[in-house]
């Protein structure tokens, strides 16, 4: 009887130690499926391709191999954030280095470029951070895994008009960036519809150099809140005027601000202490059990998360290796494109994603605030 | 005025030499004839035949050997204390100043004091025998010292078996940490416990027994030693107090005894005190307090101190018990109350018949206010009170029937309440109801807090016991009233829902009841295993069920908490969920919502809205929205 017990034991040990730990059944193959990195790993956005390639790296010791045992390689391509640099890098991968598909970190002007000549290289391409509603357009094979821009101006405007209860916005944006224009003119067009005033719509650059004259004129017209669609060197301008005249409007910005502020900007995290912005995650919000792990990764290898970059990484590659798995042949990039846009009710870092056969990616967004030097969880828009 | 002996003889050692000059030319021209210690005794007889007087200055045991002599040769004694003698100066009152004291050292009034010799012995101030935490610490003592002392002393403490005989032939067998033979009263906090009733003429011997049972008592007894800075009024719950002419002391293992801060002898223990055996001239202060020895009675106070089932126990265990624990001898008018409470009788039924059709009545008018007259009618706290000392102490008896009288209660109050709601023609629910349907932590909590409230007020006469029992009534008697109205809709998610809420408020009172008990030391000292084997299935089948749909109400908790910090965009359309709520029917989650939106949500607005929820949440829910619209 207690042989049988002990046996007993025995068994359901190794089963759970099979249950656990599935990806221990997997045996190496020895084979390795390249896959394409682009991003800014140098210049002002560097922070986007250093910290998205941070989150890949924790999301492929949380899944080592495909089920066919074979490795995926990483093969890195810095691209400063420049659309011509960016088109010449894809076609170095995928003839050259011969990728099964490319994760790129760039912004949306560098993945326009990149979706016109999409098809020609009929390479699936993942746009972990763009946000351009048009980068999905006109081609088959690049998919967008954040929310676009139409949503984004969309949450936005409804959140400042019915959660916050403003009438009144002044809208600023950067005729240079396709992803600002795009934003900020959508959130004056629905901001509108639902009854709310825009105070004034103003155009800054780099070069702008009348930036107090500006920022005087809109005050005397006492919008309740600015919303900033603009480069974080731009915000910060704005924001120091805005502060030089002792006026205390609220602000709002788009994503990545909190986490280019964060990882980029730190000396000035005062400055914009209460500021909001509509974004991918934010500090403090429930995560899913894979992105607990995935954090807690992160955490005992780089300190402290950061940014949503990382967490958006590890998503990109995490999708993409489900769809890899899906395909019998893992290097098939027909399939791969077709499995990552046939994704359903996918379990992500923060919630679950839908990828639809336009290449658009269903999944909640967030309303977060800065507070005292770290980003705030408010809402969650689904 | 004053008087002085005409001579004396000056007992000295090496250590008071220094003395012999002053006292030969005191300022009272009394006559003194000095001789060393050491001298004096190789003929004492020869030294202190026809000495009136002797006045000593030496160590205490140069003090002890004079003394003895004293009751043999009949002299009296005058005692010049060394500086360092500080505990002889406290004891006998003596000046600090050596002018005074040799003065004093020369009157004629010695006080006739007692002699106590234990085992052959002198006993001048105190013997201990055993750990006798804190019964030794000076009395004036800083509170850190006390502390450290009751730590140290805390370290290997256990009951040993103690069997003490007085003079008037009374046996005591008990268990103690130690015990603490004492002359008089001054200087330790065991003689603050005695000083009422304690004096150094009164021909007796004191000992204080100190009996922790269990660590709880311990702490009690360091807290009163902490706090209580005056005499005590009465012994404290861990001490015992024997007062005779004689006390013999044995043990079940053979104790040291130290006498007077040396160990000197070991159990058993044999001391006797010899009344008035010796005159001293002692400070004023002490004259005042003396007892004659006539008025002086044997006393016996050992309420306190395990006895029977108690004592076997003691001898039993190695380390003492966390919790205390005491036999149903010691709580002699608390068992037969609690027996009586156990028992059913008609104006139980009455009142538990009344209290729910009030109750019944006040849920269909959604009056808050007649629900709490209900509630100062019931009579359910006795019964509970009871079975949660039934099951403390295992006592089947006391469980059965305790039992007995809650599952009428509640079947009576189910009758009533089906009866009341049959009878209507209309059967609204209403908010009151709907409250004791999705029943929350906090209703739990409340259970919880009312237990602990009813065990108090049966442990303190403070605490007025029908407030206890109007809490009581809070968590059980409305549910109970709907589980009743549900069996007269015949509706069983009523009844299962408020039944459920009923049951686990019962359960969770019982729980914190019997615990407050037992941190109350109401333990039983020997408990049957096998009734508290039943207890225990009775509670674990109970507990599965409650288990099961308490993490139901967790999950459902957190959804309801969650869903208030998410917005929806429905095509293009923004929902602020500003108020959530799941109730169940059958296997059905409802969620209601109360939701703002600007825009008119159509069919397919609330299509999408519903998609997106379960492709979110994976959960099988039916929504019922309440739409506001924003201006």
């Amino acid at each position: 009887m207690k042989n049988v017990v002990h046996l007993l034991i025995l068994v359901l040990f190794v089963f759970c130690l099979g249950a656990c730990d599935p990806e221990s059944a997997i045996t190496p193959s020895g084979k390795t499926i390249k896959v394409g990195i682009i991003g800014p790993f140098s210049g002002p956005v560097f922070s986007y391709g250093e910290e998205g390639v941070k989150g890949i790296r924790i999301a492929i010791q949380l899944q080592p191999y495909l089920q066919d045992g074979s490795r995926i390689e990483l093969v890195e391509a810095d691209n400063q954030n420049d659309p011509a640099m960016t088109v010449k890098l894809l076609e170095k991968l995928v003839e050259k280095d011969n990728v099964a598909a490319v994760i790129t970190f760039s912004s949306s002007k560098p993945v326009l470029a990149m979706a016109k000549v999409a098809d020609e290289y009929q390479t699936p391409i993942l746009a972990a951070l763009a946000t351009h509603p048009d980068i999905t357009k006109h081609n088959e094979f690049v998919t967008q895994l954040v929310f676009d821009d139409d949503t984004q101006g969309i949450v936005a405007a409804l959140f400042v008009r019915d959660d916050l209860l403003i009438d009144t916005v002044a809208v600023f944006n950067n005729p240079d960036s396709a992803y600002s224009s795009h934003l900020a003119a959508e959130f004056e067009r629905k901001f509108k519809s639902i009854g709310g005033e825009i105070t004034d719509t103003i155009s800054i650059t780099e070069e702008t150099a009348d930036l107090s004259n500006i920022v005087k004129r809109v005050h005397v017209r006492s919008p309740e809140l600015l919303y900033l669609p603009i480069k974080v060197k731009d915000v910060l301008r704005v924001i120091r005027e805005v502060r030089k005249l002792d006026w205390e409007p609220k602000i709002m910005g788009a994503d990545g601000l909190i986490s280019t502020m964060l990882s980029q900007h730190e000396e000035d995290l005062d400055l914009v202490d209460g500021m909001l912005a509509t974004d991918i995650m934010a500090h403090g919000m429930p995560l899913t059990p894979i992105g607990e792990r995935a954090r807690k990764l992160f955490r005992n290898q780089y300190e402290e998360t950061r940014t949503v970059y990382a967490a958006l990484g590890a998503e990109a590659y995490m999708i993409l290796f489900d769809a890899m798995n899906r395909c019998s042949d893992p290097a098939d990039r027909y399939c791969i494109n077709r499995q990552i846009r046939s994704t359903t009710n996918f379990t992500g870092i923060i919630g679950n994603m839908t990828i639809g056969p336009n290449g658009k990616t269903q999944r909640p967004l967030c309303i977060t605030s800065i507070e005292g030097g770290r980003s705030k969880f408010i809402f969650k828009v689904y | 005025m004053t008087e002085y002996v005409t001579s004396a003889l000056f007992v000295y050692t090496d250590e008071t030499n220094h003395l012999v000059d002053p006292l030969q030319n005191n300022s009272l021209g009394t006559p003194i004839t000095s001789v060393a210690f050491d001298a004096l005794m190789q003929a004492p007889q020869q030294q202190l035949e026809g000495a009136g007087h002797v006045v000593v200055a030496g160590p205490i045991d140069v003090l002890k050997e004079i003394l003895r002599l004293a009751v043999q040769y009949r002299f009296s004694i005058g005692i010049i204390p060394t500086k360092k003698q500080k505990h002889l100066i406290k004891f006998y009152d003596l000046p600090k100043n050596p002018s005074a004291a040799v003065e004093l050292a020369l009157r004629r009034d010695g006080q006739a004091i007692d002699l106590i010799t234990c085992n052959g012995e002198i006993m001048l101030f105190k013997a201990a025998i055993g750990r006798i935490p804190f019964l030794d610490t000076p009395a004036k003592a800083s509170r850190v010292r006390v502390l450290v002392n009751a730590l140290k002393k805390f370290v290997r403490f256990k009951l040993h078996t103690f069997k003490f005989k007085t003079a008037g032939k009374k046996e005591i067998e008990t268990a103690a940490s130690g015990c603490m033979l004492l002359q008089h009263s001054r200087g330790s906090f065991a003689a603050r416990l005695i000083a009422h009733d304690h004096s150094f003429t009164d021909g007796m011997i004191s000992l204080v027994i100190s009996a922790p049972i269990s660590i709880m008592e311990y702490v009690t007894l360091l807290r009163q030693a902490l706090r209580s800075s005056k005499r005590f009024k009465q012994l404290p719950s861990s001490i015992g107090y024997i007062k005779s002419p004689q006390i013999d002391i044995e043990s079940e293992n053979r104790l040291a005894v130290i006498i007077d801060d040396k160990r000197t002898t070991h159990t058993p223990l044999h001391c006797k005190a010899i009344a008035n055996a010796v005159h001293v001239n002692v400070g004023n202060n002490l004259r005042t307090e003396s007892i004659s020895a006539k008025d002086a009675k044997e006393r016996i106070d050992i309420e306190n101190l395990p006895r029977e089932k108690e004592l076997v126990k003691a001898k039993k265990q190695k380390r003492i018990p966390f919790f205390s624990y005491a036999s149903e001898e010691r709580f002699y008018d608390l068992f037969p109350a609690l027996r009586e409470d156990a028992r059913i009788g008609s104006i139980y039924i009455v009142l538990m018949v009344l209290s729910t059709m009030l109750a019944a009545v006040g849920l269909y008018l959604n009056s808050a206010s007649v629900i709490i007259g209900a509630m100062l009618l019931a009579p359910l706290m006795a019964p509970i009170v009871s079975l949660s000392m039934g099951i403390l102490r295992g006592n089947i008896e006391l469980f059965k029937s305790s039992i007995g009288k809650i599952i009428l209660g509640i079947f009576i109050a189910l009758f009533s309440s089906a009866l009341i709601t049959s009878l209507f023609p209309h059967k609204p629910v209403t908010e009151e109801m709907l409250a004791r349907l999705n029943p929350t932590l906090l209703d739990l909590a409340v259970a919880i807090i009312s237990g602990i409230a009813a065990a108090c007020s049966k442990s303190f006469k403070e605490i007025i016991q029908s407030l206890a029992g109007v809490a009581i009534a809070v968590a059980l008697v409305p549910p109970l009233a709907v589980a009743g109205i549900g069996i007269g809709r015949l509706d069983f998610y009523f009844f299962y829902q408020a039944f459920l809420l009923f049951s686990t408020n019962l359960v969770g009172i019982i729980i914190s009841a019997t615990f407050t008990f037992r941190v109350l030391g109401f333990s039983a000292v020997v408990r049957s295993k096998r009734s508290l084997v039943i207890v225990f299935a009775f509670l674990v089948l109970i507990a599965i069920p409650l288990y099961l749909s308490y993490s139901r109400i967790v999950e459902d908790r957190i959804f309801e908490q969650s869903l208030r910090r998410e917005r929806f965009l429905v095509n293009q359309k923004y929902i602020i969920i500003v108020k959530a709520s799941i109730i169940w029917r059958g296997d059905n989650r409802i969620i209601l919502m109360d939701v703002l939106a600007r825009e008119p949500l159509t069919r397919k607005d609330l299509n999408a809205f519903k998609k997106k929820i379960q492709a979110n949440f994976n959960k099988k829910l039916i929504i019922r929205l309440n739409t506001y619209y924003i201006p």
